[in-house]
């Protein structure tokens, strides 16, 4: 009766945190020496849903990716991951965290050294003790949802900038993760690559049922796949919604950062000293 | 006067933070070794990569600085009617002095330079972020393998500068110069010790190792990652790693030959 009591427990406990949002950030402060890169923000992303971060160059948004992911240490407020506070996580159990999640990076960032076959094979060698057969069923498997299973011999140094991604992508969800961060899929590709690369997110999301936080400033790529959107800037969150809520939203910041208008409450010029007096000093 | 007093201050709190950070990560390193016993198939791709691609500088130098040994020597003994010994001259100044130093030296130029700039370039383009976010630590996967397979091949490499250097002293002594093999070899097998030279040349080239090894990864892993930075960081482990094995081997022999 006691096993039956605790089965129920533990499932009620797994339930609950189902309902849970994946990544919950409160109050969440970093800086880098006296630049406040996010001051006080709230963020939830929920599970099994693409959570698209944007915001311009330079607001923090792969910051915010490498805080989710425990590379860095905020230091004030929360980042709880699947319930787990990150930041407190000791160096074994973050990294038994981290089998559980992905991040693409911008690059790609693909062993140069190996080929595309053992780039992907290497999060499953690292982690698995499945024998090479099995493990290179699973790697052609991968490289086939990502529409590069041809390229399984080219060396990273032959691969295009979006097959480099598509890779990277491939060796991302290599281990099934709950969660991938993708950091600027986007940024460089020409319109044939992006729209790949668009599509491959969203059919990869649900057909794997992974949660997804996409950082970009690509504006159309993000609303057109993104379930919510935050928009940050200034260390700030300035609005957050659903796309439509964010293309219908009234505020000017938005207004500028969606429509590219040159100048806004975002000012074109970086603070300076005044232009007449430096000249003159 | 206080401007330079803070530079002074600033300086040295940096030189103390990187002597910290270099102790920490050598002992994150040492941590990761037992680890390696069974993927030891990563020390040996390392060994190729730090030893064997290192065998032609370290073969040919050992041969031309055998075969100056051998000339100058000649010409030095051979003044004093003892050029008979040509052979015991070569062998020493080789096993105990020359073989591990210079061969530590040729070591940071080419495959000290080479680590620095393969983990320094692997940090600029974020592979070893990547490797960590995998769940994979960069540290034991990357770090500890190139660290032991750098101490393994020190001495090896060290042990074959010298032996082809006595074959070059041989060829000039004995091929060129006339001096009588037998006494060559004879008196080389005679006064060459096992333990007071060639044991005290290992120890010295596996220091020597293990100096220029860390010094090279630990510049490769903290280098700034930009282009900038990983150039500044090779030429660090070239002039740093140098400067520590001439350091190192005035200290060691002070150790070693001090009471002979």
């Amino acid at each position: 009766m006691g096993v039956i009591n605790n089965i129920s427990k533990n499932n009620n406990k797994d339930h609950k945190m189902q309902q849970e949002p994946i990544v919950k950030i409160r109050g969440l402060r970093y800086a880098r020496g006296d630049h406040a890169i996010f001051n006080d923000i709230d963020i939830d992303i929920e599970r099994g849903k693409i959570t698209a971060i944007m915001g311009p160059s330079g607001t923090g948004k792969t910051t915010l990716l490498r805080l989710i992911g425990g590379q860095l240490k905020p230091q004030a407020g929360s980042i709880l991951v699947d319930g787990e506070n990150i930041s407190r996580l000791r160096h074994k159990e973050l990294y038994q965290l981290r089998k559980r999640i992905s991040l693409l990076f911008q690059n790609g960032a693909l062993f140069t050294d190996i080929n595309v076959y053992d780039n992907v094979a290497f999060p499953l060698r690292e982690h698995t003790r499945l024998p090479e057969s099995l493990i290179r069923s699973l790697v052609l498997m991968k490289l086939e949802s990502v529409g590069l299973r041809g390229a399984i011999e080219l060396m990273p140094s032959e691969l295009s900038g979006g097959m480099a991604r598509r890779v990277a992508l491939a060796r991302a969800i290599a281990l099934d993760p709950m969660m991938v961060l993708y950091d600027e899929p986007f940024t460089g590709q020409d319109p044939i690559t992006m729209g790949v690369l668009v599509a491959l997110l969203r059919t990869l999301n649900e057909n794997l049922r992974l949660t997804s936080i996409l950082v970009s400033h690509d504006v159309q790529e993000c609303l057109a796949i993104a379930d919510y959107v935050y928009l940050i800037s200034g260390g700030k969150v300035i609005e957050h919604g659903t796309p439509e809520a964010i293309n219908s939203s009234q505020s000017e910041w938005v207004n500028q950062f969606l429509q590219g208008e040159e100048d806004g409450p975002v000012s074109f010029h970086y603070r300076a000293p005044d232009f007449s007096q430096q000249l003159l000093s | 006067m206080l401007t330079l007093l803070q530079q002074t201050g600033i300086r040295t709190l940096s030189v103390l933070d990187r002597i910290g950070r270099g102790t920490i990560f050598l002992l994150n390193i040492l941590q990761g070794i037992p680890g390696l016993l069974p993927r030891f198939g990563l020390v040996i791709q390392q060994l190729y990569a730090t030893g064997v691609l290192s065998l032609v500088i370290i073969l040919v130098a050992g041969l031309f600085v055998g075969m100056v040994l051998g000339l100058q020597g000649y010409y030095t003994l051979v003044t004093y009617g003892a050029a008979e010994s040509l052979g015991i001259f070569v062998a020493l100044t080789l096993v105990r002095e020359l073989g591990p130093v210079v061969a530590a030296l040729l070591f940071a130029g080419r495959a000290g330079s080479a680590l620095t700039a393969e983990i320094g370039l692997m940090k600029a383009t974020e592979q070893l972020s990547a490797m960590e976010m995998m769940a994979v630590d960069p540290i034991r996967r990357v770090i500890a393998p190139r660290f032991l397979a750098g101490i393994l091949a020190m001495p090896l490499l060290a042990a074959m500068f010298s032996a082809v250097g006595i074959l070059g002293g041989y060829f000039v002594g004995v091929g060129l110069l006339g001096v009588d093999e037998g006494t060559f070899w004879s008196q080389l097998v005679a006064k060459v010790d096992f333990y007071d030279d060639i044991v005290n040349g290992v120890i010295k080239s596996l220091v020597f190792g293990v100096a220029v090894t860390w010094i090279a990864v630990f510049e490769g892993y903290d280098t700034v990652p930009t282009s900038e930075g990983v150039s500044l960081s090779t030429t660090k482990t070239v002039v740093h790693g140098s400067l520590a094995v001439l350091g190192l081997d005035f200290v060691l022999t002070a150790l070693m030959f001090g009471d002979d």
